[in-house]
């Protein structure tokens, strides 16, 4: 099905939280306002990497209208923060590693006052020599950036001899490709507001993809029960991965609890992109080969990840990267070798995609390689070595099995797109009989399977709960958060879609602590998949309990009755008794809930994917020969995640995920000179724009899953994100006859010497 | 329509009385001079439907009309709004929402939505200046109105319906 408005017909339902969007009317976390609030901010390091001798406040102290000053000796718990591993200090005691690092936290009246407070504390550093290059820092003599040494994570994964095999390949592709560090660029940048109640509980109204997780770590930081914690989370402008990790609320939660009063912080972006994450740039070599009739025989990859200063979750991206550079072929000998490395960059993290993308663009750089050695359609070459059904999954993995790869395959074949000429080949000569020589056009295309989910050997807990309310709406209790991705929209047409309610008579509650049972986090294209199992599971028990109540007020057998919207129908006759009228006859509401985990594959191999969702992308592109641009004009992206929950929904993730994907492709790159970030803001970074995504976007969702699968809609909050980059460099050889493998692609390398007609040649030389 | 006359204020915290219509309500509010609108709207008038992402007039999120036309909330100083008129996008949706807004609503024109009030702004502006824009008069008006979530497609097929509505 091509997935627009005409073709999902009534399933294209308005958002409800849409009317609220579009009249400016919904506040999100960083616009609250509470009077007597004061303001925070933070004071980072002045140096990538030094020794902090001391540290002096009392100036910043002095001054009318702030209202405290806060360092490491301010912190009552752990100064520590991180999902995977909570070294990320809040306050740094003795020493900065990157120039995000926070030294100190300031509460004040105002900005004004703020600011002015900060440029007083004094900080004595002893300046240590800078690692900005990970592979500088893996070296035996490189100083240590932290105790266990600088190599965060190590992966390894054999299968076979590749060794032996290479020497008995006919083709053999070798590169090495680089990929940028790409900043999340959310919209809403890092904040919120933090208030101390008057019955001793902290309420943090911040942004954070999981907020039980976010209260587990600042309840270690601040020594307060999680009790004693309440974490408000959505509505959030945006995440993608980036508001994952903590940010600003260890700051927030202890300049409120030291002055007693509300405070907020709000990030400028100059302080986001300072302090904030980004997508771990990788150096990813690979050295593939094949037979004589294109099958890939040994592959071997060396990934070095660039993860800054801190872990955050640098050694499970990097656990992506590997499993995802084998992608859906079968190979016999691979061998993978990967290194997340400490440097004093500013520090990677989540980010859409997860390791994904860095991976895919290196291997199918590598088929396209191949097909040319061999002289054949990269595409067919992508053909001869699909994994097929049945096969396991990169990691030698049982995975939950569908055809995904060939339905993306075959129906991509099929696309106009891919039909439309022989623009794979060089076609420049097409555009020399043009009026613009110096355009010239190419078509390219790429596949992925990508992972879903967190992985064996991590908790990935689901669940949740619903219940008929006191005034009669049923209330659907997730923990999960809402970043823009329309999973209240979602979740909302599975009520209607699978229980038959009414719009009007559902109540969603998500993001806040106090309520919301643990659902894992909103992160991994995991949580359409959680919701539609975890209602799924809710639906005997709950549809029966709601039926038998209105079975006892009605006389009428539960055969007789049915759910529908606005309340209990008699079959298909009327509404019987309304959801109030069934709420007030009860004593105590109706709940029911669910407990599972995340479905995972039985293999014990940390990280390694059970779900996988499948995607082809073919692209075309126009690359003008003076400039040096790229300019996408078509995008054909098919997805096979099974059944389309929320068509709306699926159309703007691949869409979105689209276009942050041309980013990385073609424009963005926070650039680092020795640990200081170049590109401060906006103006430098350049994430695009809607001219640079007026080409057509089509998407084709491949709807069909095997008759018996039981895990209904995979995630595609990623999937439109991870392969634009390897097809838009098949498209951009196509026309030009050269070969990308570092990313952004640089515009200078696609130049060529402006066309001159002879006749004006010959002017100038008479 | 509050009159051009030079303002009057504190000069020596360098502050001056701003008058102006906001909404179509009278506003008389003591700032700064060189307060940027963009504060003068969140903190001091408290309508955070005007956003704030990169206060240096690069992504749009801040868009507000003055005088019927488009600008640049982080950009323009309290000073320079003596006398005009504001509309903010609280204000377009006062009685019913504006087509502009039915249109976002209607084809999904937005994701978190951080970025939507500046996004209607700026089509409201283009609308009211030229009501049948041509694809690339459309590209051109919302180029300086970054979004990171829809990827422009929803964004783009709302603007044509609000122009297909207009027309
Ligand atoms: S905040 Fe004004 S243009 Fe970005
Ligand atoms: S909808 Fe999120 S930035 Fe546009």
């Amino acid at each position: 099905m091509i997935l627009n408005k005409e073709s999902s017909g009534s399933r294209w339902r308005t958002r409800p939280d849409g009317l609220d969007k579009v009249s400016g009317k919904l506040q999100y976390l960083t616009d609250m306002t509470v009077d007597g609030m004061l303001v925070g901010r933070v004071l980072r390091s002045h140096h990538t990497h030094a020794r902090i001798l001391s540290i002096r406040t009392w100036k910043a102290l002095e001054i009318p209208g702030v209202h405290a000053v806060l360092t490491h000796e301010d912190v009552p718990g752990l100064n520590g923060f991180g999902i995977a591993h909570p070294h990320q200090p809040v306050f740094c005691s003795d020493r900065v590693r990157y120039t995000g690092d926070a030294i100190a936290a300031i509460a004040a009246d105002n900005d004004e006052i703020a600011e002015y407070a900060l440029s007083l504390i004094e900080v004595d550093y002893e300046l240590l020599p800078l690692l900005d290059d990970p592979e500088e820092a893996m070296k035996m003599d490189a100083i240590l950036l932290h105790a266990e040494g600088n190599v965060l994570h190590h992966t390894k994964y054999r299968k076979g001899e590749p060794e032996v095999v290479f020497k008995d390949c006919c083709h053999i592709a070798e590169e090495t490709y680089w990929t940028p560090r790409q900043m999340h660029t959310y919209m809403e940048t890092e904040g919120g507001l933090f208030i101390p109640e008057d019955n001793g509980r902290l309420t943090v109204y911040s942004a954070t993809q999981h907020g039980l997780m976010d209260r587990i770590q600042l309840s270690r930081i601040l020594d307060i029960p999680q009790e004693d914690i309440r974490v408000i989370s959505s509505p959030i402008g945006g995440s993608f991965g980036g508001k994952d990790e903590l940010n600003v609320q260890p700051y927030g939660a202890l300049l409120a609890l030291r002055t007693r009063r509300p405070v907020r912080l709000h990030n400028s972006r100059a302080e986001s992109v300072r302090a904030g994450l980004k997508r771990h740039p990788m150096k990813i070599t690979m050295r593939t080969g094949c037979d004589d009739e294109g099958k890939i025989i040994a592959h071997q990859v060396r990934i070095i990840s660039d993860t800054g200063a801190y872990a955050t979750l640098g050694a499970e991206v990097l656990n992506f990267a590997t499993e995802h550079v084998m992608g859906p072929y079968r190979i016999d000998h691979v061998e993978v070798e990967g290194f997340a490395v400490y440097t004093n960059n500013g520090v990677s993290g989540e980010f859409r995609g997860f390791g994904g993308n860095q991976a895919i663009f290196a291997l199918e750089g590598q088929i396209d390689r191949l097909a040319e050695q061999l002289q054949i359609d990269p595409w067919e070459l992508r053909r001869r070595n699909l994994r097929e059904y049945g096969d396991l999954g990169p990691l030698g993995q049982e995975i939950a099995q569908t055809d995904g790869a060939f339905q993306v395959w075959e129906a991509l074949s099929n696309s106009k797109l891919m039909d439309a000429d022989d623009s794979r080949l060089i076609s420049k000569d097409q555009h020399m009989r043009n009026n613009e020589p110096w355009i010239v056009t190419g078509t390219g295309a790429a596949i992925a399977m990508h992972g879903a989910g967190l992985g064996y050997g991590i908790p990935d807990p689901a669940g949740g709960r619903l219940k008929l309310a006191i005034d009669g709406k049923i209330e659907a209790i997730f923990g999960y958060e809402e970043f823009g991705q329309g999973l209240i929209a979602t979740m909302e047409q599975m009520l209607m879609e699978q229980y038959g309610f009414g719009a009007d008579d559902i109540r969603i509650i998500i993001g806040d602590t106090d309520v919301v049972p643990d659902s894992g986090s909103s992160t991994a294209s995991r949580a359409t998949s959680m919701m539609w199992m975890a209602l799924k599971r809710l639906h005997p028990e709950f549809t029966a309990t709601l039926l038998e109540a209105a079975a006892s007020l009605s006389n009428i057998g539960i055969e007789g009755l049915r759910i529908g919207p606005g309340g209990i129908w008699k079959l298909d006759e009327e509404v019987l008794v309304s959801y109030s009228e069934l709420a007030r006859g009860l004593t105590e509401p109706i709940v029911c809930e669910t407990k599972f985990n995340y479905p995972t594959t039985p293999h014990p191999r940390v990280g390694a994917h059970f779900l996988y969702t499948y995607s082809a992308i073919a692209v075309r592109v126009e690359v003008n020969l003076l400039t040096g641009r790229v300019r996408i004009t078509d995008q054909f992206h098919v997805v096979a995640a099974g059944p389309v929950a929320n068509p709306q929904g699926y159309l703007g993730q691949i869409e979105g995920g689209s276009s942050m994907a041309v980013g990385f492709t073609l424009s963005e790159d926070a650039v680092m000179s020795e640990g200081n970030y170049l590109t401060k803001n906006l103006d430098t970074y350049l994430v695009p724009t809607i001219i640079d995504m007026n080409g057509k976007i089509e998407v084709q969702a491949i709807e069909d899953l095997p008759d018996h699968d039981t895990y209904g809609p995979r995630g595609i909050g990623e999937i439109g994100s991870v392969h634009l980059a390897p097809a838009v460099a098949s498209a951009v050889f196509h026309a030009v006859g050269k070969r990308v493998s570092r990313l952004p692609i640089e515009p200078e390398s696609l130049q060529e010497t402006p066309f001159i007609p002879h006749k004006a040649v010959k002017i100038h030389a008479g | 329509m509050p009159d051009k006359s030079l303002a009057s204020g504190d000069v020596r915290n360098n502050t001056f009385t701003l008058n102006c219509l906001i909404n179509g309500k009278a506003i008389s509010t003591e700032v700064p001079a060189a307060r940027r609108l963009l504060n003068v709207l969140r903190e001091d008038i408290e309508l955070s439907g005007t956003k704030r992402a990169c206060e240096m007039g690069r992504c749009g999120a801040c868009m507000v009309l003055m005088d019927g036309h488009p600008v640049n909330a982080c950009l323009t100083m309290a000073y320079q709004c003596t006398g005009t008129e504001i509309t903010t996008i609280e204000g377009l949706s006062e009685v019913g929402l504006h087509p502009v807004q039915q249109a976002f609503l209607e084809e999904g024109g937005f994701q978190c939505g951080y970025c939507t009030p500046g996004m209607v702004i700026s089509v409201v502006g283009l609308l009211g200046e030229n009501p049948q824009p041509s694809q690339a008069e459309v590209e051109e008006a919302l180029s300086g109105n970054i979004c990171r979530c829809t990827g422009y497609g929803g964004i783009m097929r709302a603007v044509n319906k609000a122009i297909e509505r207009e027309g």
